[in-house]
Protein backbone atom coordinates (compact mmCIF):
# COMPACT_ATOMS: atom_id res chain seq x y z
CA UNK A 1 0.00 0.00 0.00
CA UNK A 2 1.19 3.50 -0.78
CA UNK A 3 2.50 5.55 2.11
CA UNK A 4 0.29 8.34 3.42
CA UNK A 5 1.32 11.86 4.33
CA UNK A 6 2.57 12.10 7.91
CA UNK A 7 0.08 14.86 8.80
CA UNK A 8 -2.69 14.25 6.27
CA UNK A 9 -5.23 16.40 8.11
CA UNK A 10 -3.30 19.56 7.19
CA UNK A 11 -4.03 19.11 3.50
CA UNK A 12 -7.75 19.29 2.79
CA UNK A 13 -9.60 18.45 -0.40
CA UNK A 14 -12.00 20.65 -2.30
CA UNK A 15 -14.81 18.31 -1.17
CA UNK A 16 -13.86 18.84 2.48
CA UNK A 17 -13.83 22.60 2.05
CA UNK A 18 -17.16 22.51 0.18
CA UNK A 19 -18.69 20.71 3.16
CA UNK A 20 -17.27 23.25 5.62
CA UNK A 21 -18.02 26.54 3.85
CA UNK A 22 -20.72 27.35 6.41
CA UNK A 23 -18.92 25.85 9.38
CA UNK A 24 -18.39 28.65 11.91
CA UNK A 25 -15.29 26.90 13.23
CA UNK A 26 -13.65 27.06 9.82
CA UNK A 27 -12.45 30.18 8.03
CA UNK A 28 -11.25 30.02 4.44
CA UNK A 29 -8.51 32.51 3.51
CA UNK A 30 -7.37 33.39 0.00
CA UNK A 31 -3.78 34.54 -0.44
CA UNK A 32 -2.56 35.18 -3.98
CA UNK A 33 0.26 36.47 -6.03
CA UNK A 34 -2.18 38.52 -8.12
CA UNK A 35 -3.96 40.68 -5.61
CA UNK A 36 -7.00 41.29 -7.87
CA UNK A 37 -8.05 37.65 -8.10
CA UNK A 38 -10.04 37.61 -4.87
CA UNK A 39 -12.15 40.54 -6.05
CA UNK A 40 -12.91 38.76 -9.32
CA UNK A 41 -14.44 35.82 -7.50
CA UNK A 42 -13.56 33.62 -4.55
CA UNK A 43 -14.85 30.77 -2.42
CA UNK A 44 -18.12 31.75 -0.70
CA UNK A 45 -17.40 33.09 2.76
CA UNK A 46 -13.65 33.33 2.21
CA UNK A 47 -11.64 36.38 3.23
CA UNK A 48 -8.55 37.82 1.57
CA UNK A 49 -5.34 38.12 3.52
CA UNK A 50 -2.53 39.51 1.42
CA UNK A 51 0.97 38.30 2.29
CA UNK A 52 2.41 41.65 1.33
CA UNK A 53 -0.13 44.28 2.26
CA UNK A 54 -1.46 42.56 5.36
CA UNK A 55 1.21 40.27 6.82
CA UNK A 56 4.38 42.24 6.14
CA UNK A 57 5.40 45.31 8.03
CA UNK A 58 5.36 48.23 5.61
CA UNK A 59 8.40 49.93 7.16
CA UNK A 60 10.83 47.27 8.35
CA UNK A 61 11.50 44.13 6.30
CA UNK A 62 9.72 41.85 8.71
CA UNK A 63 6.28 40.57 9.57
CA UNK A 64 3.69 42.60 11.40
CA UNK A 65 3.65 42.53 15.19
CA UNK A 66 1.38 40.35 17.33
CA UNK A 67 -1.08 43.17 17.88
CA UNK A 68 -1.62 43.79 14.17
CA UNK A 69 -1.87 40.06 13.53
CA UNK A 70 -4.54 39.80 16.20
CA UNK A 71 -6.42 42.68 14.55
CA UNK A 72 -6.37 40.92 11.14
CA UNK A 73 -7.68 37.72 12.72
CA UNK A 74 -10.31 39.58 14.69
CA UNK A 75 -11.61 41.33 11.57
CA UNK A 76 -11.87 37.97 9.78
CA UNK A 77 -13.72 36.46 12.73
CA UNK A 78 -10.84 34.09 13.43
CA UNK A 79 -10.30 32.95 17.01
CA UNK A 80 -7.26 31.00 18.26
CA UNK A 81 -9.41 27.85 17.90
CA UNK A 82 -10.53 28.49 14.32
CA UNK A 83 -9.49 26.07 11.59
CA UNK A 84 -7.96 28.35 8.97
CA UNK A 85 -7.84 26.94 5.44
CA UNK A 86 -5.55 28.73 3.00
CA UNK A 87 -5.78 28.62 -0.77
CA UNK A 88 -4.44 30.72 -3.62
CA UNK A 89 -3.01 30.96 -7.12
CA UNK A 90 0.29 29.57 -8.41
CA UNK A 91 0.04 26.09 -6.86
CA UNK A 92 -0.61 27.62 -3.43
CA UNK A 93 2.75 29.44 -3.10
CA UNK A 94 1.26 32.38 -1.33
CA UNK A 95 -1.21 30.22 0.56
CA UNK A 96 1.77 28.31 1.99
CA UNK A 97 3.49 31.59 2.71
CA UNK A 98 0.45 32.88 4.61
CA UNK A 99 0.17 29.50 6.37
CA UNK A 100 3.80 29.80 7.46
CA UNK A 101 3.24 33.38 8.64
CA UNK A 102 0.23 32.24 10.70
CA UNK A 103 2.49 29.60 12.26
CA UNK A 104 5.00 32.34 13.16
CA UNK A 105 2.24 33.71 15.37
CA UNK A 106 1.52 30.27 16.76
CA UNK A 107 -1.89 29.76 15.17
CA UNK A 108 -2.66 26.14 15.90
CA UNK A 109 -4.98 24.80 13.23
CA UNK A 110 -3.88 25.80 9.71
CA UNK A 111 -4.62 23.83 6.55
CA UNK A 112 -4.05 24.06 2.82
CA UNK A 113 -6.70 23.44 0.17
CA UNK A 114 -5.05 20.93 -2.13
CA UNK A 115 -5.03 22.24 -5.70
CA UNK A 116 -5.68 25.81 -4.60
CA UNK A 117 -7.66 28.35 -6.51
CA UNK A 118 -7.05 26.80 -9.92
CA UNK A 119 -8.49 23.40 -9.14
CA UNK A 120 -11.56 24.87 -7.40
CA UNK A 121 -12.30 27.07 -10.42
CA UNK A 122 -11.44 24.33 -12.93
CA UNK A 123 -13.94 22.05 -11.23
CA UNK A 124 -16.51 24.85 -11.51
CA UNK A 125 -17.30 24.81 -7.82
CA UNK A 126 -19.32 27.68 -6.32
CA UNK A 127 -17.69 31.11 -6.20
CA UNK A 128 -18.90 34.59 -5.41
CA UNK A 129 -17.79 38.22 -5.56
CA UNK A 130 -19.60 38.98 -2.27
CA UNK A 131 -17.19 40.00 0.44
CA UNK A 132 -18.35 38.56 3.76
CA UNK A 133 -18.25 40.43 7.02
CA UNK A 134 -17.79 38.63 10.30
CA UNK A 135 -18.45 39.76 13.83
CA UNK A 136 -15.06 40.76 15.24
CA UNK A 137 -13.57 37.95 17.28
CA UNK A 138 -11.30 38.00 20.29
CA UNK A 139 -7.83 37.01 19.24
CA UNK A 140 -4.81 36.94 21.48
CA UNK A 141 -1.50 35.72 20.18
CA UNK A 142 -0.42 32.96 22.52
CA UNK A 143 2.81 31.10 22.96
CA UNK A 144 4.89 30.99 19.82
CA UNK A 145 8.24 29.76 18.75
CA UNK A 146 9.20 31.71 15.67
CA UNK A 147 12.78 30.44 15.65
CA UNK A 148 11.63 26.85 15.21
CA UNK A 149 10.45 27.60 11.67
CA UNK A 150 12.28 30.79 10.72
CA UNK A 151 16.01 31.14 10.06
CA UNK A 152 17.95 34.40 10.04
CA UNK A 153 21.13 35.08 8.11
CA UNK A 154 23.63 34.46 10.92
CA UNK A 155 22.02 31.11 11.61
CA UNK A 156 22.08 30.30 7.92
CA UNK A 157 25.78 31.19 7.82
CA UNK A 158 26.47 28.79 10.69
CA UNK A 159 24.26 26.19 9.03
CA UNK A 160 26.16 26.52 5.75
CA UNK A 161 29.54 26.28 7.47
CA UNK A 162 28.58 23.20 9.43
CA UNK A 163 27.47 21.42 6.27
CA UNK A 164 23.90 20.81 7.39
CA UNK A 165 21.29 20.34 4.66
CA UNK A 166 20.39 23.54 2.88
CA UNK A 167 17.79 23.48 0.11
CA UNK A 168 17.75 26.05 -2.64
CA UNK A 169 14.26 25.78 -4.15
CA UNK A 170 14.70 28.39 -6.89
CA UNK A 171 14.87 27.59 -10.59
CA UNK A 172 18.10 25.94 -11.84
CA UNK A 173 19.34 29.14 -13.52
CA UNK A 174 18.93 31.12 -10.33
CA UNK A 175 20.87 28.42 -8.48
CA UNK A 176 23.81 28.44 -10.87
CA UNK A 177 23.93 32.22 -10.84
CA UNK A 178 23.02 32.65 -14.47
CA UNK A 179 20.04 34.69 -13.35
CA UNK A 180 19.26 36.54 -10.14
CA UNK A 181 15.51 36.15 -10.45
CA UNK A 182 12.96 33.75 -11.80
CA UNK A 183 12.67 33.34 -15.52
CA UNK A 184 10.02 35.78 -16.75
CA UNK A 185 9.82 37.50 -13.37
CA UNK A 186 10.95 41.02 -12.64
CA UNK A 187 14.40 41.35 -11.11
CA UNK A 188 13.90 42.13 -7.48
CA UNK A 189 17.40 43.30 -7.00
CA UNK A 190 20.23 40.99 -6.03
CA UNK A 191 23.70 42.28 -6.76
CA UNK A 192 25.21 38.82 -7.03
CA UNK A 193 23.98 35.58 -8.56
CA UNK A 194 24.60 32.08 -7.26
CA UNK A 195 23.67 30.13 -4.17
CA UNK A 196 24.59 29.74 -0.51
CA UNK A 197 27.63 27.42 -0.22
CA UNK A 198 26.57 23.87 0.46
CA UNK A 199 23.03 24.33 -0.82
CA UNK A 200 21.53 21.71 -3.09
CA UNK A 201 19.10 22.63 -5.85
CA UNK A 202 15.60 21.18 -5.46
CA UNK A 203 13.19 23.47 -7.30
CA UNK A 204 9.93 23.91 -5.36
CA UNK A 205 7.88 22.86 -8.39
CA UNK A 206 9.06 19.28 -8.08
CA UNK A 207 6.66 18.86 -5.16
CA UNK A 208 3.51 19.69 -7.12
CA UNK A 209 1.54 18.21 -9.99
CA UNK A 210 0.45 20.17 -13.05
CA UNK A 211 -3.02 20.71 -11.59
CA UNK A 212 -1.54 22.40 -8.52
CA UNK A 213 -2.07 19.49 -6.11
CA UNK A 214 0.81 18.07 -4.12
CA UNK A 215 2.56 14.91 -5.24
CA UNK A 216 1.92 11.70 -3.33
CA UNK A 217 3.92 10.79 -0.23
CA UNK A 218 5.78 8.13 -2.19
CA UNK A 219 6.77 10.55 -4.92
CA UNK A 220 7.85 13.17 -2.38
CA UNK A 221 9.92 10.62 -0.48
CA UNK A 222 11.53 9.59 -3.74
CA UNK A 223 12.68 13.16 -4.31
CA UNK A 224 13.62 14.42 -0.86
CA UNK A 225 14.85 11.21 0.75
CA UNK A 226 15.84 9.20 -2.32
CA UNK A 227 17.46 11.79 -4.58
CA UNK A 228 18.49 14.49 -2.12
CA UNK A 229 19.25 12.09 0.71
CA UNK A 230 17.53 14.05 3.47
CA UNK A 231 16.81 12.28 6.71
CA UNK A 232 13.74 13.16 8.73
CA UNK A 233 15.63 14.03 11.91
CA UNK A 234 18.00 16.48 10.22
CA UNK A 235 18.07 20.18 10.80
CA UNK A 236 17.06 21.59 7.40
CA UNK A 237 16.87 25.14 6.04
CA UNK A 238 15.09 26.05 2.80
CA UNK A 239 15.34 29.34 0.94
CA UNK A 240 14.42 30.91 -2.38
CA UNK A 241 14.32 34.56 -3.42
CA UNK A 242 12.06 36.19 -0.84
CA UNK A 243 10.88 33.12 1.07
CA UNK A 244 7.64 32.44 -0.75
CA UNK A 245 8.57 29.37 -2.79
CA UNK A 246 10.55 27.94 0.11
CA UNK A 247 7.51 28.19 2.38
CA UNK A 248 5.87 25.67 0.04
CA UNK A 249 8.87 23.35 0.39
CA UNK A 250 8.82 23.95 4.15
CA UNK A 251 5.15 22.91 4.17
CA UNK A 252 5.88 19.75 2.19
CA UNK A 253 8.77 18.67 4.40
CA UNK A 254 7.14 19.59 7.70
CA UNK A 255 3.61 18.32 7.16
CA UNK A 256 3.50 15.96 4.24
CA UNK A 257 6.76 14.18 5.09
CA UNK A 258 6.68 14.97 8.82
CA UNK A 259 10.21 16.34 9.30
CA UNK A 260 10.20 18.11 12.66
CA UNK A 261 13.15 20.48 12.17
CA UNK A 262 12.69 22.50 8.99
CA UNK A 263 13.15 26.25 8.87
CA UNK A 264 12.42 28.78 6.15
CA UNK A 265 15.04 31.48 5.54
CA UNK A 266 12.73 34.31 4.48
CA UNK A 267 15.61 36.73 3.94
CA UNK A 268 16.53 34.32 1.12
CA UNK A 269 18.53 35.32 -1.94
CA UNK A 270 17.30 38.92 -1.88
CA UNK A 271 19.22 39.26 1.37
CA UNK A 272 22.14 36.86 0.86
CA UNK A 273 22.89 38.04 -2.68
CA UNK A 274 23.28 41.60 -1.39
CA UNK A 275 25.29 41.01 1.80
CA UNK A 276 28.84 42.26 1.81
CA UNK A 277 31.57 39.61 2.06
CA UNK A 278 29.36 36.57 2.53
CA UNK A 279 30.53 33.49 0.65
CA UNK A 280 28.65 32.60 -2.53
CA UNK A 281 28.93 29.52 -4.72
CA UNK A 282 28.32 29.62 -8.44
CA UNK A 283 27.55 26.98 -11.06
CA UNK A 284 25.80 23.65 -10.77
CA UNK B 1 0.00 63.22 -23.74
CA UNK B 2 -2.83 61.20 -25.29
CA UNK B 3 -6.16 62.60 -24.13
CA UNK B 4 -7.72 59.18 -23.55
CA UNK B 5 -4.86 58.06 -21.34
CA UNK B 6 -5.05 61.35 -19.50
CA UNK B 7 -8.71 60.73 -18.74
CA UNK B 8 -7.92 57.23 -17.44
CA UNK B 9 -5.15 58.58 -15.20
CA UNK B 10 -7.60 61.14 -13.87
CA UNK B 11 -10.29 58.54 -13.23
CA UNK B 12 -7.97 56.12 -11.43
CA UNK B 13 -6.25 58.92 -9.57
CA UNK B 14 -9.55 60.14 -8.15
CA UNK B 15 -10.71 56.65 -7.16
CA UNK B 16 -10.26 55.23 -3.70
CA UNK B 17 -8.48 51.94 -3.12
CA UNK B 18 -11.47 49.64 -3.61
CA UNK B 19 -12.78 51.60 -6.61
CA UNK B 20 -9.34 51.38 -8.16
CA UNK B 21 -9.31 47.60 -7.70
CA UNK B 22 -12.73 47.38 -9.36
CA UNK B 23 -11.72 49.68 -12.22
CA UNK B 24 -8.62 47.60 -12.86
CA UNK B 25 -10.75 44.44 -12.91
CA UNK B 26 -13.14 46.11 -15.39
CA UNK B 27 -10.23 47.00 -17.63
CA UNK B 28 -8.96 43.40 -17.40
CA UNK B 29 -12.39 42.00 -18.30
CA UNK B 30 -12.92 44.40 -21.18
CA UNK B 31 -9.63 43.94 -23.01
CA UNK B 32 -10.64 43.31 -26.62
CA UNK B 33 -9.89 39.95 -28.19
CA UNK B 34 -6.98 39.84 -30.58
CA UNK B 35 -7.99 39.87 -34.24
CA UNK B 36 -7.56 36.41 -35.79
CA UNK B 37 -4.59 37.48 -37.91
CA UNK B 38 -2.69 38.44 -34.72
CA UNK B 39 -3.89 35.54 -32.60
CA UNK B 40 -1.79 33.35 -34.89
CA UNK B 41 1.29 35.45 -34.20
CA UNK B 42 1.45 34.94 -30.45
CA UNK B 43 5.07 33.88 -30.47
CA UNK B 44 8.23 34.65 -28.54
CA UNK B 45 8.92 37.64 -30.76
CA UNK B 46 5.75 39.37 -29.59
CA UNK B 47 5.96 38.32 -26.00
CA UNK B 48 6.93 40.85 -23.36
CA UNK B 49 9.72 38.97 -21.67
CA UNK B 50 10.06 41.36 -18.74
CA UNK B 51 6.65 40.25 -17.59
CA UNK B 52 5.96 37.13 -15.54
CA UNK B 53 2.68 36.31 -17.28
CA UNK B 54 2.48 35.72 -21.01
CA UNK B 55 1.78 39.21 -22.37
CA UNK B 56 1.71 39.78 -26.12
CA UNK B 57 1.94 43.19 -27.74
CA UNK B 58 1.33 44.10 -31.37
CA UNK B 59 1.91 47.61 -32.66
CA UNK B 60 1.22 48.93 -36.15
CA UNK B 61 1.49 52.43 -37.55
CA UNK B 62 0.51 54.37 -40.65
CA UNK B 63 3.23 56.88 -39.94
CA UNK B 64 1.00 59.17 -37.92
CA UNK B 65 -0.87 57.20 -35.31
CA UNK B 66 -0.43 53.80 -33.75
CA UNK B 67 -2.75 50.85 -33.49
CA UNK B 68 -2.12 48.63 -30.47
CA UNK B 69 -3.40 45.12 -29.80
CA UNK B 70 -2.48 43.06 -26.79
CA UNK B 71 -3.31 39.92 -24.89
CA UNK B 72 -2.66 38.69 -21.35
CA UNK B 73 -4.30 35.87 -19.36
CA UNK B 74 -7.37 36.58 -17.25
CA UNK B 75 -5.76 34.50 -14.46
CA UNK B 76 -3.32 37.38 -14.06
CA UNK B 77 -5.83 40.24 -13.88
CA UNK B 78 -3.34 42.82 -12.64
CA UNK B 79 -1.14 42.66 -15.68
CA UNK B 80 -4.11 42.19 -18.01
CA UNK B 81 -5.77 45.27 -16.50
CA UNK B 82 -2.65 47.35 -16.96
CA UNK B 83 -2.26 46.17 -20.54
CA UNK B 84 -5.90 47.08 -21.19
CA UNK B 85 -5.27 50.59 -19.84
CA UNK B 86 -2.40 51.03 -22.28
CA UNK B 87 -4.44 49.71 -25.20
CA UNK B 88 -7.48 51.83 -24.41
CA UNK B 89 -5.51 54.92 -23.49
CA UNK B 90 -3.06 54.87 -26.37
CA UNK B 91 -4.83 53.32 -29.34
CA UNK B 92 -4.94 55.96 -32.07
CA UNK B 93 -2.38 58.15 -30.31
CA UNK B 94 0.59 59.53 -32.22
CA UNK B 95 4.05 58.00 -31.94
CA UNK B 96 5.19 61.07 -30.01
CA UNK B 97 2.29 60.76 -27.59
CA UNK B 98 3.16 57.16 -26.77
CA UNK B 99 6.83 57.99 -26.29
CA UNK B 100 5.95 60.87 -23.98
CA UNK B 101 3.95 58.68 -21.57
CA UNK B 102 5.64 59.36 -18.23
CA UNK B 103 7.69 56.49 -16.86
CA UNK B 104 5.94 56.91 -13.52
CA UNK B 105 2.53 56.13 -15.09
CA UNK B 106 2.20 53.17 -12.73
CA UNK B 107 2.56 55.46 -9.73
CA UNK B 108 0.25 58.06 -11.27
CA UNK B 109 -2.60 55.59 -11.54
CA UNK B 110 -2.01 54.48 -7.97
CA UNK B 111 -1.01 50.88 -8.61
CA UNK B 112 1.79 50.58 -6.01
CA UNK B 113 -0.76 51.40 -3.35
CA UNK B 114 -3.00 48.48 -4.27
CA UNK B 115 -0.38 46.07 -5.58
CA UNK B 116 2.68 46.76 -3.44
CA UNK B 117 6.08 47.67 -4.80
CA UNK B 118 7.19 44.12 -5.56
CA UNK B 119 4.26 43.47 -7.82
CA UNK B 120 4.40 46.59 -9.96
CA UNK B 121 7.96 46.07 -11.19
CA UNK B 122 6.97 43.70 -13.96
CA UNK B 123 4.40 46.18 -15.23
CA UNK B 124 7.07 48.76 -15.98
CA UNK B 125 8.44 46.26 -18.47
CA UNK B 126 5.17 46.33 -20.42
CA UNK B 127 5.29 50.11 -20.84
CA UNK B 128 8.98 49.96 -21.77
CA UNK B 129 8.30 47.27 -24.35
CA UNK B 130 5.38 49.25 -25.81
CA UNK B 131 7.59 52.31 -26.31
CA UNK B 132 10.30 50.18 -27.92
CA UNK B 133 7.79 48.58 -30.27
CA UNK B 134 6.29 51.94 -31.23
CA UNK B 135 9.76 53.29 -31.97
CA UNK B 136 10.61 50.20 -33.99
CA UNK B 137 7.48 50.23 -36.17
CA UNK B 138 7.80 53.99 -36.70
CA UNK B 139 11.37 53.55 -37.97
CA UNK B 140 10.40 50.60 -40.18
CA UNK B 141 7.53 52.63 -41.61
CA UNK B 142 9.85 55.54 -42.33
CA UNK B 143 12.41 53.25 -43.97
CA UNK B 144 9.78 51.65 -46.18
CA UNK B 145 8.53 55.07 -47.23
CA UNK B 146 12.05 56.20 -48.07
CA UNK B 147 12.73 52.99 -49.97
CA UNK B 148 9.61 53.35 -52.09
CA UNK B 149 10.47 56.87 -53.16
Amino acid sequence: MADAYVHPEVLVSADWVAQHLDDPKVRVVESDEDVLLYDMGHLPGSVKIDWQGDLQDQLIRDYIDAEKFAAICSKAGITPDTTVVFYGDKSNWWACYAFWAFKLFGHEDCRILNGGRKLWFDEKRPTTTDVPTYAPSQYTVGARDELAIRAFRDEVMAHSKSGKPLLDVRSPKEFTGERTHMEDYPNEGSLRGGHIPGAVSVPWSRAVNDDGTFKSADELKGIYQGEVGLKPDQDIVAYCRIGERSSLTWFVLTYLLGYPKVRNYDGSWCEWGNLVRVPIAKGA
Amino acid sequence: MAAKLDAIIQELGDADRQERIELLIDFAKNLALLPDRLEKLKDAEHRVEECQSPVFLFVETDGKTVEIHADAPIEAPTVRGFVAILVEGLNGATVEEVLSVPSDLIEQIGLPEILGMLRVRGLGGVLGRLKKEVTRVAIVHQQNKTASL
